[in-house]
């Protein structure tokens, strides 16, 4: 038994060194070549062994009397003595993490270049909000006000009026998105799909001010956005 | 600096003069295929090749201005770098189809600048001073 056995190295690193094949190395390296810490003592088979610690009372029926457990081995199936001595006295718990760090360094790092690279996003995120448009340009929110109702941070304020042509529209949609805690109560609530949360992350201010969002920011946020939130409520319409 | 093969090998591909650009602004070597151009003059690139790319850092942007942020990528293209969407914008077919007439020209956060949102009211005022009338006298 090598040393490489004992400490718990797979002989396969060994045999992917003298491997000709390049792409077969950089493909392993892409995957981890360290087995699994706990893994080491298992059986070959991958069995639970749920019978017999069921059925291991089963002769003794007063599992109660603490004195009828002394013939059940517990240790019966685990590691030897030895094995766990040559564990302890060789580090080798400490050789295999060292043994992963070492692996680590020779791979390519999974750090990503933001905001050059970027990480995966749902169409379902909820980032800043927006007001949307009807395809003819006319402006969703009908101020029936359910958003204001079930925001639970009660980071909405509206206000509405009936318009010249008889059509109640809001005179004040805010939003104080230092309230709002992104739950996406709103747009789940509203009927017409008017305000909704889009998938910009990135609208930081340096004041507080900024984010006292009124309903003229909301809405050139959704004129600005309409096509992305339009694409991403198509892609998830069948959900919803 | 992954690796220095991975290095050269993206030299190569890249030419000197854009490596040099790479190195000032992304900081590392890429290669891949060029997707498109917004309208802003970004430029995206793809490299599918898990091999070469990690997968994650498989779409970049290579931003026209030298002072960069993450919201100059418009909406169409941003939700393409977020991996939103698998088709770039120009092959989009939904995007061509759900643009309205009326989207309104992207611009970027502009905050700490003097184009930075800043909150104002939308409605008249409930409280007023009182302003006396004088009625005319006879």
């Amino acid at each position: 038994m090598s040393f490489a056995r004992i400490v718990g190295l797979q002989p396969r690193v060994f045999a992917v060194a003298r491997n000709p094949q390049i792409n077969t190395l950089v493909s392993r390296r892409l995957v981890s070549s360290s087995s699994c810490a706990h893994a080491q003592h298992a059986p070959p088979s991958l069995e639970s062994n749920l019978d017999e610690k069921v059925n291991r009372n089963r002769g003794h029926p007063s599992s109660a009397a603490p004195t009828s457990d002394l013939s059940v081995d517990p240790y019966r199936n685990g590691p030897s003595a030895i094995d766990k001595a040559v564990h302890i006295f060789f580090f080798t718990e400490i050789i295999r993490g060292m043994w992963i760090v070492l692996e680590n360094f020779f791979r390519p790092p999974y750090t990503i270049m933001y905001p050059f690279e970027k990480g995966p996003l749902s169409p379902r995120f909820r980032g800043e909000h927006a007001l949307r448009r009807y395809p003819s340009g006319e402006e969703r929110c009908i101020a029936c006000k359910l958003c204001e109702a079930i925001c639970p941070a009660q980071a909405i304020t509206i206000e509405s009026e009936a318009r010249l042509d008889g059509s109640r529209k809001t005179t004040k949609y805010d939003i104080d998105m230092t309230k709002c805690i992104y739950c996406g109560f709103c747009q789940e609530a509203c009927p017409v799909d008017a305000i909704v949360e889009t998938q910009n992350q990135e609208f930081s201010t340096e004041t507080r001010e900024e984010l006292l969002y009124n309903k003229e920011k909301l809405l050139a946020n959704g004129d600005r956005a309409e096509a992305e939130i339009a694409a991403n409520l198509l892609a998830d319409h069948v959900y919803r | 600096m992954v690796s220095l093969a991975r290095t050269i090998r993206n030299i190569q591909r890249v030419g000197l003069r854009e490596w040099w650009r790479q190195m000032q602004y992304i900081g590392d070597a890429k290669s891949g295929r060029f997707v498109g151009r917004d309208q802003f003059g970004n430029r995206y690139f793809e490299n599918m090749n898990a091999e070469e790319e990690i997968p994650g850092r498989h779409r970049w942007v290579d931003f026209a201005q030298h002072d960069f942020n993450a919201t100059q990528v418009p909406p169409e293209w941003h939700s393409w770098l977020q991996h939103i969407r698998k088709d770039a914008p120009p092959e989009d077919p939904v995007f061509a189809k759900v643009t309205p007439p009326w989207q309104a020209p992207y611009i970027e956060n502009l905050t700490g600048t003097r184009g930075a949102y800043k909150s104002y009211n939308t409605v008249a005022p409930k409280i007023n001073a009182w302003e006396p009338k004088v009625k005319a006298r006879a």
